[in-house]
């Protein structure tokens, strides 16, 4: 049985990380509910720009363009999204396997691939990884963005695609569906999907200025800007909320080892005192 | 006539207007009530809006943009950018010190991907100092 001053030492010790398991899942709850709030944000402006291209493709505009043509994928480029620090439960984990999955069902289907990182966890999984080609790793992005900061994996996506290095390319990222919920996923970026209906028919007599292709290239880059952007704030809003739930759980835990060792201390400390008792009262039965 | 100034971040506005002053890939355009339909490209710059029709030009309200998207219907104008900085937020010692910054950053560019990105950030804070210096402008 441990002695009280090695019990007493292990309490406080615990009580620590407590407190600092609780601090971080405080921290994580209040920067989950920005991300989700940023998300909603990002909704007028995807809408706006669903719309618009909408309308182009009812004059014909996407017909044949080389942005939305689907052409036979011989190699795809994947667009990873995970967080730069542990401590997330299996935040990490779960998309780590989700896109060892996609690699292995681009081999048997003789698909080769490239990737580009986001998130420090994943990178270093990536590189570890013997076949994976990685093209571009992007570490310590803001948890605030203004936008401009995934502009450089967003050129480098279209500017692959546009060359026809890549047949294909699609993010896999966390989806946030609920507090409780997160499930890893793959979304196709490019070729870009067809647009749906207009919902007015306002602008079906619009003029195109300088041109209908100079238009429709602006649209689509913002609008797949916005997904990605999207796409991004999700695997946030995912990471914080996987991050509070591991802490709840760590806290939850520090909380009975410390009832444990409480206990234990208290019976080490009685047993101490009954034994002092029974020495005493010993002592005074032999000096009779 | 309805104006609504869309970025990533959310609507940065979203109300009834009498004017709004824009820059195009083919130029600069002054929407009024009852413009013709159009779509067209949005280049870095800036963007006024002139709230009531007797408003003067010291109670235009800029905003600094960057490239982007303007949709004009007979119900409004729909302006989707990147993004935008409004006017009154833009401190001009401030965004003049961030263009030096970003010049230095041009200059001591070590390969292509440093270039653009400081060529980007040099637009940025140019147009964000041009809209500094209209809104003195109109002040004095």
């Amino acid at each position: 049985m441990p002695s009280q001053r090695q019990l007493k030492s292990r309490i406080r010790s615990v009580k620590n990380t407590k407190q600092i398991t609780k601090a971080m899942q405080m921290v994580a709850a209040s920067k989950m509910r920005r991300a989700q709030d940023a998300t909603k944000a990002t909704a007028a402006y995807t809408a706006t720009a669903r719309d618009i291209l909408a309308h182009l493709s009812k004059q014909g505009a996407t017909n044949n363009h080389p942005l939305f043509e689907a052409r036979p994928v011989k190699r795809r480029l994947l667009i990873v999204i995970a967080s730069d620090k542990g401590l997330a439960g299996a935040y990490n984990g779960n998309l780590a396997k989700h896109y060892l999955k996609e690699l292995i069902a681009d081999d048997s289907a003789h698909i080769k691939t490239d990737t580009i990182a986001i998130g420090r966890r994943v990178t270093q999984f990536v590189t570890r990884l013997k076949d994976a080609k990685l093209i571009g790793a992007y570490e310590d992005l803001p948890d605030h963005l203004e936008g401009h900061e995934l502009r450089a994996v967003m050129d480098t996506a279209y500017k692959m695609f546009e060359d026809g290095e890549v047949d294909a390319v699609d993010m896999v990222y966390t989806e946030f569906v609920s507090s409780i919920t997160q499930t890893p996923k793959t979304e196709r970026l490019l070729p870009a999907g067809q647009a749906g209906e207009p919902t007015d028919e306002s602008i079906d007599e619009a003029e195109f200025e300088p041109s209908i292709e100079t238009v429709l290239e602006n649209v689509v880059y913002r609008l797949l800007g916005a997904q990605l952007f999207q796409a991004f704030l999700d695997a946030r809003a995912s990471e914080h909320s996987m991050r509070m739930l591991a802490m709840k759980n760590a806290t939850d835990n520090a909380t009975d080892l410390i009832d444990d060792l409480t206990l234990a201390m208290n019976k080490a400390r009685q047993a101490a005192i009954t034994q002092e008792l029974a020495e005493i009262s010993g002592g005074s039965e032999a000096m009779k | 006539m309805k104006f609504e100034l869309v970025t990533l971040l959310g609507v940065q506005l979203d109300q009834e207007v009498y004017e709004v002053q824009l820059s195009t890939a083919d130029g600069p355009i002054a929407v009024f009530p009852g413009h013709e339909p159009l779509v067209s490209v949005a280049v870095p710059g800036a963007i006024a809006v002139r709230h009531k029709k007797d408003d003067s030009d010291e109670k235009l309200e800029y905003f600094a943009i960057g490239g982007g998207v303007i949709e004009i219907t007979p119900l409004g104008v729909r302006v989707l950018v990147d993004e935008a900085d409004r006017g009154e937020d833009i401190l001009e010692a401030e965004s003049k010190a961030a263009l030096e910054r970003a010049l230095k950053l041009r200059d001591n560019a070590k390969n292509q991907v440093e270039l653009e990105k400081a060529t980007a950030l040099i637009d940025r804070h140019q147009v964000r100092l041009n809209v500094a210096g209209l809104r003195r402008k109109h002040r004095r």
